[in-house]
């Protein structure tokens, strides 16, 4: 403890911290019945930690190249002392992130906390969670297994689908007409370098606003002078409260790993048929299955641009919703709001359903 | 006018009358003309069945048999042919012997689908002069002198049939103008087998070129509708072979193709029809069929079988069993009814062929080492085994073991490998065989062990982490309540 | 809560005891996370991945007149190089009992050790008891490279 102390004295000389943690004290966290959402956020930062650092212990072993990346994660897997653990982890927690991202993002829409005059955080937080699918599926090909390619084979054919710009940007993702090892090599790139680095500068972004601002708080919760009734301090008990979920998910993450270690499948065959019933991972299922439902022809548009057309607006409209939800802005209740969501949340759901089963 | 035409017509008709009460007093007119100029046919035709049966030279060559005049008798609108050429032949006997009320008309019982049947087998090939079948009917059965098969002057009874295909299948030159990859040795081979031997003898009831390879429906021993085709040829050889009536007189057993169907050979052959496997002629030859001698089965069987033979025949085995008199081979697996060679045949306990000759008391050299060998290849099945059953243990377990059950492989060649060894009836050698396998098996379960420990290793760290973190945990969470308490009470 | 000069000593005791599980929990919960890692770190005797079982070798690794037996996926192949210099791959595995061919140089063909089977340089069983002739693979040259795929 003394040696601590020492260790903040010489930083604060230099550095000044005293303002820092004097504002850091400052900081609070309102309590109410919806606090348990506030968690959330930290979860999936704290996901994402972990991608990041079991990334980079995957980074020392992984083979990119067709010729190598499937024996390199089966050497990982076999060979590499708790090898088998930082992969599972990795690919479990690839599907937790994208969960409690998604769990977050909804609590923050159904707490409209989107609303004046935190729309930049939510457009940071969209943009992140857009760049996260990225990170999904350029993840989901780099171990070059039977089910990687033929999942990157189906999702790329469907961004070429989209009128003008789908087939430049299908040839730009696959660097080449076909997916071949130049994907591999793209997807390796994007995944480690391109979408991290574009990520962290979001995050960056997310996190001082957060701490700028300081939490939202449920419309209708504030008293007259805009303060919350219950409140406890962000450091420490927030922050330990924060800790404590964290080391929970930690388990839950080992116990996966053991119990539920990750797949590898086969190796990718280029010229082998695909196996029946191939899907992409379960958050993009909802839409996949969609488009399985739009009849070849609607009118003049052909059936598939059409769905991705619905998509496509459908994220944007999502995206913007704090420039077109005016009730909010002004402090209203919205209804309407919690009806998109709770459909949207139900379509999201019934359809996953639909196409796991299929 | 009317008159003349009258007179003129029962004036035909008179002499139609009387040329036939001639014919039915005088017979066959063709013959008796052409006997009188002493032409060969004619000669051969009064010893031939259709001349006894009634039938006249007009019955195959057409024209008017009842007058005595040529030109009305070899007249082409009585339906005269004269000499037929080519197919024409053969057409002309299946006028009759291709309809079955012809021929029960003459009261025969003879079969009626020769013609049909001979225009299946390869005889009906067309010739090098490329307008008729290479064989006619009376290629074989002569034109003139025709007498049934039964009859010992025929060219086709039992005893002359060999000559009558040889005419043709013996003759280098000719046969070289059809197939002259198709040997022409068949005769001399055939005279050193038993079948021959006997046929030369006068023994009609033996085998000959028909026997095996049918009549009229002689197909390439190619072609899988053959009598000869590899897979049909054992039924043909047990149509004599395995009826104890035909067989009575011969000194030697009809249960060859019974115990052959049971055999490892026979289920191969007859019932997954690999044409790979023996049929009879493989072990017995064809047309040279004899049982092989007793210091030649290993030779035999070692056709196929080589390196067991080698093994064999350099080992103390071989003389020991020529010496005997034993039938090499034969003596440990049989000869028709071979069943697939487990490890039950080694050793000295109850089942195992060694104890036949050695035992505890004689031969006792051989008596430890067939032990021995049972005893080692015993434990390299159960090695091997128990390796299996660990990799399909780790793999269950989901734990990465491909590389181990690669190396799998070889400990279950290794054992294959032995099991020829053992015709080497040399312990040393054996012993290297088999070790290479347990060594490859031993590698195996130590490696199906460790992925086997790495997965309780698992589970156990799981356990402890679980252990840490929920003490971690539980300590974190009073730790927090202890400083709302204390914030609680401070503020 | 009114501090009780009875309670005190325990309370003291009992934040002792706190901060000690706590303390121990955090260093053994740093520590099984440390130590799978640092395991991690450390290179495995094996080393590196070994090569892929579809790239088979070098061209300069196989000698005209030879054959190697590689590992593609579970299965053996075995990849021959004529003495006029053609790459040929079959499955390595006897269609007779299993076992695992060679090439023979002497014997100028594929065969199998167990029960003298012989395969001609084309895969074809032309002696002994294997029924069938052995399964054929494609054989691609990239670069220096031999790469081995299954035929489809």
């Amino acid at each position: 403890m003394v040696l601590l102390k020492k260790l903040y004295d010489w930083i604060d000389e230099r550095v000044q911290l005293e303002n820092l943690v004097h504002f850091l004290g400052k900081k609070y966290v309102p309590i109410h019945r919806h606090s348990i959402w506030y968690y959330f956020g930290g979860v999936s930062l704290f996901l994402f930690i972990i991608q990041v650092l079991t990334g980079i212990l995957l980074l020392l072993y992984y083979k990119s190249g067709e010729e190598l990346a499937f024996e390199s994660i089966q050497f990982i897997m076999s060979k590499v002392q708790f090898g088998w653990l930082i992969r599972s982890v990795h690919s479990w927690t690839a599907n937790l992130f994208i969960l409690t991202a998604m769990i977050h993002m909804f609590s923050v829409y159904f707490e409209k906390s989107y609303r004046k005059p935190r729309e930049i955080t939510w457009l940071t937080g969209m943009l992140m969670f857009f760049l996260a699918m990225g990170f999904g599926f350029s993840g989901y090909l780099l171990p070059w297994n039977e089910l990687a390619f033929f999942a990157t084979k189906v999702g790329t054919d469907i961004a070429g689908v989209v009128p003008v710009i789908g087939k430049p940007i299908m040839v730009f993702l696959r660097g080449g007409e076909e997916v071949t090892g130049a994907t591999l090599s793209r997807f390796f790139g994007f995944h480690v370098a391109v979408l991290p680095g574009m990520f962290t500068v979001l995050l960056g972004i997310h996190l001082i606003l957060v701490q700028r601002q300081g939490m939202s708080e449920p419309l209708g919760v504030e008293d007259a002078h805009g303060t919350p009734k219950k409140t406890m301090p962000f450091f420490p008990n927030f922050l330990l409260r924060d800790l404590l979920f964290w080391l929970i998910v930690l388990n839950l993450l080992a116990i996966l790993a053991v119990f539920f270690p990750w797949e590898l499948g086969k190796k990718a065959d280029a010229f082998a048929s695909a196996p029946a019933g191939i899907k992409p991972e379960w958050y993009f299922l909802f839409m996949f299955q969609t488009l399985k439902y739009i009849p070849a022809q609607l009118f003049i548009i052909d059936g598939e641009v059409f769905g991705i057309l619905l998509f496509g607006v459908g994220g944007l409209l999502w995206t913007l919703v704090p420039f077109w939800d005016r009730k909010s802005s002004r402090g209203e209740k919205n209804r309407f709001i919690n009806y998109v969501g709770l459909f949207i949340i139900f379509y999201m759901i019934v359809l996953t359903i639909l196409g796991w089963i299929a | 006018m009317d008159r003349v035409r009258s007179i003129r017509r029962t004036a035909q008709l008179i002499v139609m009358l009387t040329g036939w009460t001639i014919l039915a007093v005088a017979g066959d007119q063709c013959l008796k003309c052409h006997e009188g100029l002493g032409d060969k046919p004619s000669v051969l035709f009064k010893h031939d069945v259709h001349y006894r049966k009634g039938v006249s030279c007009a019955g195959c060559h057409g024209g008017n048999a009842g007058t005595e005049d040529m030109e009305q008798a070899m007249d082409k609108k009585a339906g005269f042919k004269g000499v037929p050429k080519g197919d024409d032949i053969s057409k002309a006997c299946a006028t009759c012997h291709s309809n079955a009320e012809t021929m029960k008309k003459y009261g025969s019982s003879l079969p009626v689908n020769q013609w049909e049947a001979l225009q299946t087998s390869v005889h009906a090939k067309l010739s090098v002069k490329g307008t008729e079948h290479i064989a006619q009917c009376i290629t074989c059965h002569n034109a003139h002198g025709i007498v049934p098969v039964r009859n010992p002057q025929s060219p086709v009874y039992p005893l002359n049939v060999i000559k009558t295909c040889a005419r043709c299948h013996a003759d280098a030159a000719f046969m070289r103008t059809y197939n002259p990859s198709l040997p022409v040795d068949q005769l001399d081979k055939y005279r050193t087998s038993v079948h021959g031997t006997r046929n030369l003898r006068g023994d009609p009831k033996t085998a000959e070129c028909a026997s095996c390879h049918g009549s009229h429906d002689i197909r390439s021993a190619k072609d899988a509708k053959s009598n000869v085709y590899p897979v049909n040829l054992p039924a043909v050889c047990a149509k004599c072979h395995s009826n104890a009536d035909y067989m009575k007189g011969y000194p030697i057993p009809t249960d060859q193709f019974e115990k052959f169907s049971r055999s490892v050979h026979g289920i191969a052959l007859l019932q997954k029809h690999d044409v790979a496997a023996p049929a009879c002629n493989s072990c017995h030859g064809n047309h040279g069929a004899a049982p092989p001698g007793v210091e030649s089965i290993s030779k035999v069987c070692g056709t196929c079988h080589a390196l067991n033979a080698d093994l064999f025949s350099s080992s103390p085995h071989k003389k020991a069993f020529d010496d005997r008199k034993l039938p090499e081979c034969e003596t440990c697996h049989g000869n028709h009814e071979i069943i697939a060679a487990t490890e039950k045949l080694l050793g000295v306990k109850e089942g195992a062929v060694c104890s036949r000759c050695h035992s505890e008391s004689q031969n006792i050299k051989g008596y430890g080492v067939a032990k021995t060998m049972r005893e080692l290849i015993d434990s390299l099945e159960s090695s091997t085994r128990t390796a299996g059953m660990m990799v399909d243990d780790a793999e269950q377990k989901g734990m990465e073991i491909s590389e181990a059950k690669f190396k799998l492989r070889d400990a279950r060649q290794a054992r294959l490998q032995s099991r020829t060894m053992v015709h080497s009836f040399n312990e040393q050698k054996f012993r290297e065989t088999v070790e290479k396998g347990l060594t490859t098996a031993q590698i195996v379960r130590s490696e199906a062990e460790a992925a086997i420990q790495e997965y309780s290793f698992r589970r156990i760290g799981l356990g402890i982490a679980t252990i840490i973190i929920t003490i971690l945990a539980i300590s974190l969470y009073l730790f927090i309540k202890r400083i709302e308490r204390k914030q609680q009470a401070g503020s | 809560m009114i501090p009780n000069d009875g309670m005190k000593p325990v309370n003291e005791d009992k934040r002792d005891f706190l901060k000690w599980i706590l303390s121990g929990g955090l260093l053994a919960f740093v520590g099984s996370v440390i130590y799978p890692v640092l395991a991690y770190l450390k290179p495995p005797p094996q080393g590196d991945v070994e090569v892929s079982s579809v790239k088979a070798c070098k061209l300069n690794e196989i000698e005209k007149d030879s054959g190697k037996i590689i590992k593609f996926g579970t299965k053996p192949v075995i990849l021959i190089r004529t003495a006029d210099g053609q790459l040929r791959a079959f499955s390595a595995t006897c269609t007779h009992l299993d076992c695992t061919v060679q090439f023979s140089k002497d014997r100028g063909l594929i065969w199998c050790a167990c029960h003298n089977g012989k395969y001609d340089l084309s895969g074809r069983n032309v002696s002994g008891p294997p029924p069938r002739p052995l399964d054929e693979f494609r054989v691609v040259v990239q670069g220096e490279d031999i790469l081995i795929s299954k035929k489809t």
